[in-house]
């Protein structure tokens, strides 16, 4: 029973790593992010890339995530461009629609131009003993990871006054810019944030396993499903709802097999926006 | 006057009918180009069902690949596992999908959910349906398929005549189009996709006209899913993938012009066409998908159906500036 728990936890933290960026960048401008899996992908081949051609490892790391945030940037200073001149339900739909077509873009570019490139960085794991039960050093490092992001996150966006601009930007934007406070430099950065948190992602997936090309589709749906399940502006909603989806998801693949457990998964979803569209675990916004 | 006008659909309609009817003759006999063609009856059935769910309705289904692939497999497993002919099997699978189609738009409209909201749930839907084919390795083989050479359905699986029962599939949807948007729940449709709340202040029954649209159109995406399973002789989660279905429709549809008669079929042209030339670069397709739905979306909206009214616009203007 325990290490299956711990085996949820380990990966309900990475879910919400993975999801978070979602719900930030939809709670700042409207925009569900469809092609946030893929920026993971990007982030991760990018540092499996910069590993092949002889760059040290932890130098990759970082760059790998420093460039899953640059390619954010151009996407917010192109692509996004349309969708942030519209408002309300015509953003919405414009951000789903470019945001699915850029999707489409990344998988088709990075599967046919690195085929067969994944990220797995072979480590030296041993696994330790935690408590009397044994857990492998990568879980660890990998929560660690995901634990430090997102204390890090909540700090910037409770003690810093950047954001704070980010907060009031979620709860209003016309009360936001009618401060003072320049939505549109605002939403660059959460992006280029959320962008780095897909990195970051990313590469935590390759230390953990292995991540491929072929990943960004799976990345993005988990993420979509967590940030749903969490309510999409919520940021504690979303790291509990992954942490709550990872134990779930251990303990039914464990139970039921993988199949049904990701439907479970699914459904959870499904049911969240039917029956309480804010989230099940928004209690902070 | 009016009895003009409401010929004059009628006739463009048997125009299309009668080029598409002779179109096999231009392949010269070339079995791969007949599929072609045949493939591309089928992406602008679906672009005419999807036409009436998200063009007039604007709901944002993204399971047209699952309702398609729910219908096919009902029809194919009840035709394998109880012996039936697949003409008898198919109704049902039919029914299914405008069902679960109806179902959706009524959850929907009643929890008040918005475009994206629709689309995130019918999209877990579409991943539902793949996991839950992949699950049931016991009646749909998994990932392998089922094969459906042999169920009974031989009209669907000969060359030309196959060709011939999609046209005619696709000629009853325009149909029925036709018929739906002469009737009042077609004014309604207009008036709704300028403005909800205006048409529902003015009266308009808006999540009646959007559960109608949706099932109506989700029993035709049915009815293209389960002709297929036969026509292409094995079915595969694959064959009914968000990629291989929805996509393709959504591009189709948006080549074509949003909530138009024949933007479908123009569409389905043209896609057909995109597709073929950017064959030789195999797993590129995705990428030009994704480029395609952008500078789709983004700039031209109102489709190929638009093109010939803009240039006529254009040479006016052209004109009255050089008298």
């Amino acid at each position: 029973m325990i290490p299956i728990l711990i085996d949820g936890v380990v990966q309900g933290l990475q879910l919400s790593l993975l999801a978070v960026g979602i719900t930030l960048i939809y709670g700042l401008g409207g925009v569900l992010n469809l092609a946030h899996g893929q920026l993971a992908i990007v982030g991760g081949v990018a540092t499996a890339l910069l590993i092949g051609g002889g760059v040290n490892v932890v130098a990759a790391c970082v760059l790998g995530v420093l460039g899953a945030g640059l390619f954010a940037l151009v996407v917010d200073r192109s692509l996004l461009v349309p969708a942030y001149r519209a408002h309300g339900e015509e953003r919405l739909l414009l951000g789903l629609v470019l945001t699915l077509g850029l999707s489409l873009l990344i998988d088709g570019y990075l599967n046919y131009q690195f085929p067969n490139t994944a990220l797995t960085l072979r480590l030296p794991v041993p696994s330790v003993n935690l408590g009397g039960f044994r857990v492998r050093s990568a879980s660890i490092g990998t929560s660690l990871i995901a634990i430090l992001a997102f204390l890090v996150l909540l700090g910037f966006l409770r003690r810093t006054l950047v954001g704070k601009a980010v907060r009031s930007i979620i709860q209003n934007e016309v009360g936001a810019e009618l401060c003072g406070i320049d939505a549109t430099r605002t939403r660059t950065l959460i992006l280029v944030l959320s962008g780095m948190l897909a990195g970051l992602a990313g590469v935590a997936q390759g230390l953990f396993s292995s991540l491929g090309t072929e990943m960004g589709v799976e990345f993005t749906i988990l993420g979509l499903i967590v940030a749903v399940v969490g309510g999409v502006r919520s940021i504690n909603g979303t790291l509990a709802a992954g942490v709550l989806l990872g134990i779930v998801n251990a303990f039914a693949s464990y139970y039921v097999g993988t199949y049904l457990a990701f439907i479970i998964l699914l459904l959870a979803a499904m049911i969240t926006i039917l029956v309480r569209p804010s989230g099940l675990l928004a209690y902070w916004t | 006057m009016s009895a003009r006008r409401s010929r004059a659909p009628l006739a463009s309609l048997g125009a299309v009918a009668l080029v598409l009817a002779l179109l096999p003759l231009a392949t010269g006999g070339s079995a791969h180009y007949l599929r072609l063609l045949t493939l591309m009856l089928a992406h602008m059935a679906y672009a005419v069902a999807f036409n009436l769910i998200f063009g007039h309705t604007k709901q944002l289904f993204l399971c047209l690949g699952a309702l398609a692939g729910g219908s096919a497999y009902v029809s194919v497993v009840l035709a394998r596992e109880l012996h039936l002919s697949p003409w008898l099997t198919m109704p049902a699978g039919i029914l299914v999908a405008g069902a679960l189609g109806a179902l959706f738009s009524y959850v929907s409209v009643r929890r008040g959910l918005g475009t994206i909201f629709v689309g995130i749930v019918t999209l877990a839907f579409s991943l539902i349906f793949q996991n839950v084919i992949l699950g049931l390795r016991d009646l749909t083989n998994g990932e392998t398929g089922i094969v459906t050479r042999d169920l009974g359905a031989s009209v669907l699986q000969r060359a030309p005549s196959s060709y011939y029962a999609f046209l005619l599939l696709l000629v009853g949807a325009l149909l029925l189009y036709d018929a739906l948007m002469r009737s009042r729940l077609g004014a309604a449709f207009r008036a709704l996709s300028d403005d909800e709340l205006t048409a529902e202040l003015a009266g308009i029954d808006v999540a009646r006209c959007k559960v109608v649209a949706a099932g109506v159109g989700s029993a035709l995406v049915g009815a293209v899913g389960a002709l297929y399973a036969y026509y292409s002789g094995l079915i595969n989660p694959s064959v009914y993938s968000l990629v291989a279905v929805d996509i393709a429709v959504l591009i189709t549809l948006l080549l074509g012009g949003l909530g138009t008669r024949l933007g479908p079929v123009l569409g389905g042209a043209a896609f057909a066409i995109i597709e073929e030339l950017v064959r030789p670069f195999g797993q590129l397709n995705v990428l030009v998908y994704g480029a395609l739905l952008i500078v789709l979306f983004v700039a031209f909206r109102d489709g190929l159906v638009a093109v010939p009214g803009r240039a006529a616009a254009a040479l006016l203007a052209l004109r009255r500036a050089g008298g």
